[in-house]
């Protein structure tokens, strides 16, 4: 066409928009990309716009193309790749950002206002929580603006117009995207692969060594929530188990990478529990469930392993849901295989003599096992422990020293120190490592597990009853199966928590998680299983793929029709102008005041009106309506005179009733608006 | 596709609406890069299994289908009230000017008015209001200029549609001759001597007929304004030049030259005896135009000489 050879320049206006659509995408990824990457958007979107005016001071075709070059560069040596979601981030910033030096025409204006919703798909990509969700809908909201100023730049519509059309238009459209989000077909694998993005990993751990769990209390993040159907297990039975330690080298415990075996078949004992686990991601393989969970949750890339623990095939890197349910009582039915009590008898040797020396002493006081291991117990209650969260550092035969030296710990001393006696008693333990507890949302209907719930315990295998779980914590201070981490040791809290766990802000935290929770469940989970699911309830789900594209059609076209039949008839007021506001807002005032304006009257009989009814007013509003008549109805007013009235309707004082001011108010206040 | 639109609704006649069956929508060019760039993105948010991005590309695609209803309703109930074309002397500008009316409580941004290949010419429209629409068309040879074919669209809101609508009213655009040539004016009988009296008014010796209503393109020199001095309308002097008062412009006293160069010796030779204000008539071959002055018989006068030759009746 003609018209795209001899592109109209741009005006300011548009280019702004534009620019601070991109910038405010860039600004979504500002914590994933390099501080360099940002600066030189923000720099190149002043430039854009201050240099705007004068071409001259803009760089050329081979500056940009030079600046392009260095960027790209840039981002290679920082990412060995311009492939995958952070470099391609970044090269987009840095393409984008030249983009905008060069923008000219309106065509470019919409490149970079595209450049800017892919910026925003990628930030959807990267991360996904509710807060930010709806900064995700305000950029979106600031790129359709941009694009309805950059296309019709000089229309009579304001940009307050135009922006508000945008957020009209977009909340028009949201009908159709959650039809779309729950109809349209979801892939229930990838098209391409995909690099897992990489994440600090969270939560527990490999290994345990003393005072490697209490790092985890600082952290007041979630670390899974829980949807139990029916009634929850008491708080004593809230255990969620994950890695489960067997091997000891005096100081640090770990776990070690075995040939899936299958667990050995236990008879449930008591209830059993149902529920829906949701783990927030957290690099590491673990699905955590209640302990001890029955089976595996099937056609998942998860296994149950020999010593009841759900490990994924990979690291939980995004938020992951599944369905399980568990038995906190069972029975092993059989013996303890070889292979699994020779690994749960070993200590190091020549390590934590005195421990060993103990436990000697014990057993032989002792005849079964269940004796020794409550002779043990008591020995841990009645020894004077304290259950602390900063205790002292331990020297390299860690047991020992925290059972005769420091006897202050947290519960993994407690759980490595019993594991220990046990072994050195000749009892087959492990460490098992996990939660504990759990905060109820009421508003939710769920358990909230966080970070700071974590928890080690012990297992101890007693014939004829299998695998037992002994908690020595529990011992020392029983009020932690009550209570959470931070009702007992305030101590452990940051000032930031301490603030957040204040009475009055307890309720809106719930509601706040709720909300996060419903998003992630409901909104982020959503997934192809979901979706069949959900066609089975709507009972869609034998129609198939043709069924999908029918009702998509359907009820988008039922829509349609009924926006087209709604707007067109829709009544828009017209755009009223600043002076007619604040004439409105001043009879509306008055009307409150108990002299309402007829609605033929103009304001020279209004003001009439008010000086028969209220003659105290009459002095202010008399010459003020004369104002606005002039400004109205005479020759073009100026905007200052327009202001100036506007502050004037603003300030004068409109009180409810007459005040005892009569006879001679009453006469001036006629004779000015005659005057008028 | 333009003879088959024109086939599908026939002709038009002004006062026209803009009715549903009437507008054409398609995406533009930034439109269908948009849809390029929703397709992409929905690839990478069903590639990550992102719900998210898939509910963002999803929020884009019910946008871009609201933008489709808001585009197509900015050019809906329209009306096209009225036009006018302007005449031009061969080679100047013509104008097409249009009136269009909003009658919703909506206004309509950026419409685009265009006679395709010759001119386009953008408005808005307030709501419950009506703006008038110039249309420069630039003209050939004289005669008649056809503008069969004028097309309103718009972008609006966001450019990533155009809807438009054809309107097939006959526009009929008078091309005059360009004024042009060298002779002088054909001399009145009376100054055949040589001896051109310098006149008060140009009316001295012509014949008073009486007193007509003023008509639009009279001349303020004709208005009787004596007796509109007393209380009479505005009335106009009317004269019947006499005979012997009035330039013959004749086609048969220019030979030697070409048809056409005639024409535009005539239109020079209408133009000159109208700025002094005289009586002319015009004798063409085939047509006579009695003696007269003012705008209207200049016009007529003009649109005689545009005129002359073609097919198809003079207007009145």
């Amino acid at each position: 066409m003609k018209r795209a050879a001899r592109p109209a320049p741009l005006a300011l206006r548009p280019l702004a928009w534009c620019a601070a659509a991109f910038v405010a995408g860039v600004a979504l990824h500002v914590t994933r990309i390099p501080l360099w990457a940002s600066a030189a958007a923000a720099a190149c979107a002043a430039w854009t716009l201050l240099a705007q005016r004068s071409r001259r001071w803009m760089p050329g075709r081979s500056a940009r193309l030079l600046l392009a070059f260095a960027g790209t560069l840039g981002v290679l040596t920082l990412y060995h790749t311009l492939n995958g979601l952070s470099a391609g981030t970044a090269l987009l910033v840095v393409m984008g950002s030249v983009k905008l030096l060069e923008a000219r025409t309106r065509r470019d204006c919409f490149i970079v206002v595209g450049t800017a919703l892919v910026l925003l798909l990628a930030a959807c990509l990267q991360e996904q929580a509710l807060p930010v969700a709806a900064l995700y809908a305000l950029h979106a909201w600031l790129c359709c603006a941009a694009l309805a100023i950059a296309a019709h730049p000089r229309i009579a519509q304001t940009t307050r117009g135009s922006v508000l059309l945008a957020g009209q238009s977009l909340a028009l459209a949201l009908p159709l995207a959650v039809l779309l989000f729950l109809l349209f077909p979801r892939l229930s694998g990838s098209l391409w692969g995909l690099p897992h993005p990489r994440l600090a990993a969270t939560g527990l751990g490999e290994s345990m060594s003393p005072g490697s769990i209490s790092e985890l209390i600082e952290s007041h993040e979630p670390a899974f929530r829980v949807w139990f159907e029916g009634v929850p297990p008491p708080p004593a039975q809230r255990y969620w188990r994950g890695p489960v330690l067997h091997h000891f080298d005096g100081f640090t415990w770990s776990r070690r990478p075995r040939p899936l075996l299958a667990p050995e078949p236990r008879l449930p004992l008591g209830p059993g529990y149902h529920y829906r686990m949701l783990l927030e991601a957290s690099a590491r393989p673990w699905w955590y469930a209640l302990d001890v969970v029955d089976a595996a949750p099937e056609g998942r890339r998860v296994v149950l392993t020999y010593d009841q623990q759900l490990v994924g095939m990979e690291p939980v890197s995004e938020t992951l849901s599944f369905r399980a349910s568990s038995h906190p009582l069972t029975r092993a039915l059989g013996a303890l295989p070889q292979a699994e009590r020779s690994e749960d008898t070993v200590l190091p040797r020549e390590r934590n003599p005195r421990a060993a020396a103990l436990a000697a002493q014990l057993r032989r006081k002792t005849r079964t096992d269940r004796e020794f291991v409550s002779a043990v117990l008591e020995w841990l209650r009645t020894g004077g422990f304290t259950y602390s969260l900063t205790p002292p550092r331990l020297q390299l035969d860690a047991v020992d020293d925290f059972l005769f030296r420091t006897r202050t710990g947290f519960c993994g001393h407690y759980a490595s120190a019993f594991v220990s006696l046990m072994r050195s008693g000749g009892i087959p333990a492990h460490v098992v490592t996990g939660y504990l507890g759990g905060e109820w949302n009421a508003l939710g209907g769920y358990l909230l597990v966080r970070q700071n719930a974590a928890h080690a315990w012990a297992e101890v295998w007693l014939a004829g009853e299998g695998w037992t779980r002994v908690d020595p914590t529990a011992v020392v201070a029983p009020e932690r199966l009550q209570k959470g981490i931070d009702e007992l040791l305030p101590g452990a809290l940051s000032e930031t928590d301490r603030l957040l766990r204040l009475a009055w802000l307890a309720p809106l935290e719930q509601a706040w998680d709720a909300a996060n929770a419903w998003w992630a469940t409901r909104v982020l989970e959503f997934d192809s299983s979901t979706q069949q699911a959900l066609l089975q309830r709507l009972g869609l789900e034998r129609f198939g793929l043709t069924a999908f594209g029918w009702a998509i059609g359907g009820v988008l076209g039922l829509w349609l029709a009924i926006l087209a039949w709604r707007i067109g008839t829709l009544p828009h007021p017209p755009a009223m102008d600043r002076l007619a506001r604040s004439y409105r807002r001043l009879c509306a005032r008055l009307a409150r005041a108990g002299v309402p304006r007829a609605s033929h009257a103009g304001p020279l009989d209004y003001a009439a009106q008010i000086a028969a009814a209220r003659p105290d007013l009459a002095p202010e509003l008399g010459p003020l309506l004369s104002r606005y008549a002039h400004l109205r109805y005479g020759a073009d007013a100026a905007d200052c005179a327009v202001r100036e009235f506007e502050r004037a309707a603003a300030r004068v004082r409109i009180t409810r009733s007459a005040r005892g001011q009569n006879a001679p108010s009453r006469s001036r206040a006629t004779r000015e608006s005659r005057e008028s | 596709m333009a003879a088959w639109v024109r086939r599908r609704q026939g002709p038009d006649a002004l006062p026209l609406r803009l009715h549903r069956r009437r507008i054409y929508i398609l995406p533009t060019r930034s439109g269908l890069g948009f849809s390029a760039l929703l397709l992409v993105m929905l690839l990478a948010g069903l590639n990550y299994q992102n719900s998210l991005a898939l509910l963002l590309v999803f929020l884009l695609t019910g946008f871009v289908l609201v933008v489709l209803q808001q585009c197509h309703r900015n050019l809906l109930d329209v009306r096209l009230t009225d036009a006018d074309c302007r005449p031009a002397f061969a080679g100047e500008r013509g104008a097409l000017a249009l009136l269009l009316t909003n009658p919703s409580p909506m206004a309509r941004y950026a419409l685009e008015l265009e006679l395709p290949g010759k001119s386009r010419v953008g408005t808005d429209l307030a709501a419950d209001s009506s703006a008038r629409a110039e249309l420069a068309v630039a003209t050939g040879a004289r005669g008649v200029l056809r503008l069969d074919r004028l097309k309103l669209s718009s972008t609006y809101p966001f450019g990533l549609f155009r809807a438009w609508a054809w309107v097939h009213a006959p526009f009929e655009l008078l091309v005059y001759p360009r004024p042009n040539g060298v002779r002088p004016l054909p001399e009145l009988p009376g100054e055949s001597s040589g001896l051109a009296r310098r006149r008060a008014s140009p009316h001295d010796e012509d014949e008073w007929c009486g007193l007509r209503p003023l008509r639009a393109g009279d001349s303020p020199r004709q208005v009787a304004w004596k007796a509109y001095a007393r209380g009479a309308p505005l009335m106009v002097k009317e004269y019947a030049a006499s005979a012997a008062r009035r330039r013959w412009l004749d086609f048969s006293q220019l030979a030697g030259l070409d048809t056409e160069r005639r024409l535009e010796q005539l239109a020079r030779w209408v133009l000159e005896a109208d700025a002094r204000g005289e009586a002319y008539a015009l004798v063409l071959p085939d047509r006579q135009l009695d003696a007269g002055r003012g705008l209207r018989h200049r016009s007529r006068a003009l649109a005689v000489l545009a005129l002359h030759g073609l097919p198809g009746e003079p207007p009145a």
